[in-house]
């Protein structure tokens, strides 16, 4: 019998070997902070793990519902504020990788997380820029992950630089040498950007998953990379680690409702649905 | 800019909000996600104060119901979380759609700079120039070319985005602890409250624990609002329910799950506001209807288990310059022998 996972697992597995050891990271809610731990109980022990909340070091005992709740802040190294994250600590340049969650992205790697629809009439308001944009614009590397979101020719809204307009528009617009979405993982495949041009290509697939698959999912010709990486399967250990600290992540949004209403019925209701 | 001087501020929510909130003004969450001032934001709710205008960094259930009762009618704000996803609609989105609030976006760093530069007494403070390309800076809200500009950096010609600096009428926040002065002690995710405070005129506190002026002088590091800033202090115990407050209790997941639940369908929300804030008339019976509601059990499921800070020992010899024996060992000379040498000197002015 072949190892059962789910698609947050994988996701959280991959997004994990983007974290290199001994590197300042900065980590959001969801995915981002499963990834995150996942790294440094695994290959990255030394690494250091912040939040804009003005939390640095911290070691967190299970997915945080946000950014500065109690299992970030049992235990945590340097207590700021979120002006010094942004300026003494992501403009100072020691902020390695920073884990983004995608609404809307652009061939480019811009986001938006602001808008669906046009602005003046929209659909809905997502959550609204937050830290994104500095993050994104600020450090070393940004790894982007997108589940529910949507590839688009045009951003309804503008939030988050990625590459802006490919080549080095990015670095014209005032944002540091070098600096960038480095990768996208999505539920079907993994993506990055040319070296010159800064444009997307595919770069990777899920197991089980068809290259026309992920490209009709793109409003553009995207290229393929010759050499396309298939996404390494959580092992045991992965999978161990996840379930225990992060079963909310395993159980992926949709369950995680069905559970927490589950949860105030009983709670609050005495009641019990049986599932 | 006005001081609070006295030495007790001590009051009910209820006399604070009425005494220095006036309809029309603008305010900051002096708090943001963590140690909410919901008991605070409650009781402008209460009151029913109209067309506020709200500086937010990132809210969760407070933007919502502060729309959803109609107070405010403009607001800064750089996050407002979605409990639904895409798939429900949200009372700002509702609020928005109506013409009911406009709004302006700001990032969290660039929001916060508002204040910091405010706080500062600064005109405008420099912020990470690269968000210029994007529509956060690109397109304007209600506060127009109020927020951002380019300036030329005088030292080295580059241009420079800048954000201009605010002063909100007042700012609520909620603490673990304040002397009845208004010295507010804050730890935890310290977040936007050093600025978000310091740049209002004036600061409304509520503390789970009201403590005497020689507990902040035993730690005065923990002090992230000093009195002068503060016009009025409110003891109240559960005073961010259902956010959490380090060292007393954890957020309340389920309970904040009744309001998003209701909050997408605007009679079910309305329902929500009239049972857990108008029709009781403070915290203290809100906390009482949740214990009869759910039971007390289900309340101190969320009691903080202790996780103390080591103390910070401010000690020294604390040696005055007279012993008790009235000798001083840095003059070497006792009171007497010290007003001979100044008889002796002649430096003594002579009274008469």
């Amino acid at each position: 019998m072949g190892i059962k996972y789910t698609i947050d697992e994988l996701i959280v597995s991959r997004a994990s070997k983007e974290i290199k050891d001994r590197e300042m990271v900065v980590i959001g809610q969801g995915i981002a902070m499963a990834a995150g731990v996942l790294a440094k109980k695994t290959h990255a022990p030394n690494s250091v793990i912040l939040t804009e909340a003005g939390l640095l070091g911290i070691e967190p005992f299970k997915v945080p519902l946000h950014i500065a709740d109690p299992s970030c802040t049992r235990g945590f190294t340097y207590s700021c504020d979120m002006i010094d994250i942004f300026t003494t600590v992501v403009n100072r340049g020691y902020a390695d990788v920073a884990f983004l969650g995608v609404g809307q992205i652009d061939r480019y790697g811009n986001m938006n997380s602001s808008y669906i629809g046009n602005p003046e009439n929209f659909e809905i308001r997502l959550t609204g820029a937050g830290g994104a944009p500095e993050f994104a614009g600020y450090s070393k590397r940004s790894v982007l992950t997108m589940k529910g979101g949507e590839f688009v020719e045009k951003l309804d809204y503008f939030t988050t630089p990625g590459y802006v307009n490919g080549g080095d528009t990015r670095f014209e617009s005032g944002m540091p040498e070098g600096s960038g979405p480095s990768v996208l993982i999505t539920t079907k495949g993994v993506f990055k950007f040319h070296e010159e041009t800064k444009e997307m290509y595919l770069a990777g697939v899920h197991p089980g998953v068809k290259i026309d698959d992920v490209l009709s999912d793109i409003p553009w010709d995207m290229e393929v990379a010759d050499n396309l990486e298939t996404t390494p399967l959580p092992t045991e250990e992965e999978l161990s680690i996840i379930r225990n600290f992060a079963p909310d992540i395993t159980m992926g949004r949709k369950l995680v409702m069905e559970v927490l209403i589950n949860q105030v019925m009983r709670l609050f209701y005495g009641q019990d649905n049986g599932s | 800019m006005d001081k609070f001087m006295d030495s007790d501020k001590l009051m009910s929510a209820s006399e604070a909000i009425s005494r220095f909130v006036k309809d029309g003004d603008s305010f900051v969450f002096a708090n943001c996600l963590y140690c909410m001032p919901l008991a605070l934001a409650h009781e402008i709710i209460r009151q029913k104060k109209k067309n506020l205008m709200v500086f937010q960094q990132g809210g969760i259930e407070e933007i919502d119901q502060l729309l959803e009762s109609g107070v405010i009618n403009r607001m800064v704000v750089a996050y407002n979380f979605r409990a639904g996803g895409k798939r429900l609609i949200t009372p700002l989105d509702r609020a928005l759609r109506q013409g009911r609030v406009v709004i302006e976006e700001m990032t969290n760093h660039t929001l916060l700079s508002m204040m910091k530069a405010g706080a500062m007494g600064y005109p405008f403070i420099p912020v990470l120039s690269g968000i210029r390309v994007t529509d956060v800076v690109k397109r304007k809200g209600f506060l127009g070319d109020q927020r951002f500009a380019e300036i030329k950096d005088p030292f080295t010609g580059k241009d420079v985005l800048v954000v201009k600096g605010y002063n909100p009428d007042f700012a609520i926040m909620h603490v673990q602890r304040a002397d009845r002065a208004g010295n507010a002690q804050l730890w935890g995710a310290m977040i936007n409250s050093k600025w978000a405070a310091l740049a209002a005129k004036k600061v409304i506190v509520s503390a789970e624990q009201i403590v005497d002026t020689e507990v902040v002088m035993s730690s005065p590091h923990l002090t992230v609002v000093p009195a002068h800033k503060v016009c009025a202090v409110v003891e109240c115990p559960w005073g961010a329910h259902p956010s959490e407050v380090a060292g007393h209790y954890d957020y309340d997941l389920p309970f904040r799950a009744l309001f998003f639940g209701s909050a997408s369908n605007e009679e079910a929300s309305k329902a929500w506001l009239d049972e857990w804030v108008y029709n009781v008339a403070d915290r203290q019976e809100y906390i009482e209807h949740y214990v009869e509601r759910f039971g007390r059990d289900t309340l101190l499921r969320l009691k903080a288990k202790p996780f103390p800070s080591v103390p910070a020992d401010y000690g020294f010899t604390f040696k005055s310059v007279w012993d008790e024996k009235g000798y001083s060992e840095d003059l070497g000379m006792d009171m007497k022998g010290f007003l001979k040498m100044l008889e002796d000197k002649g430096v003594l002015l002579d009274g008469d």
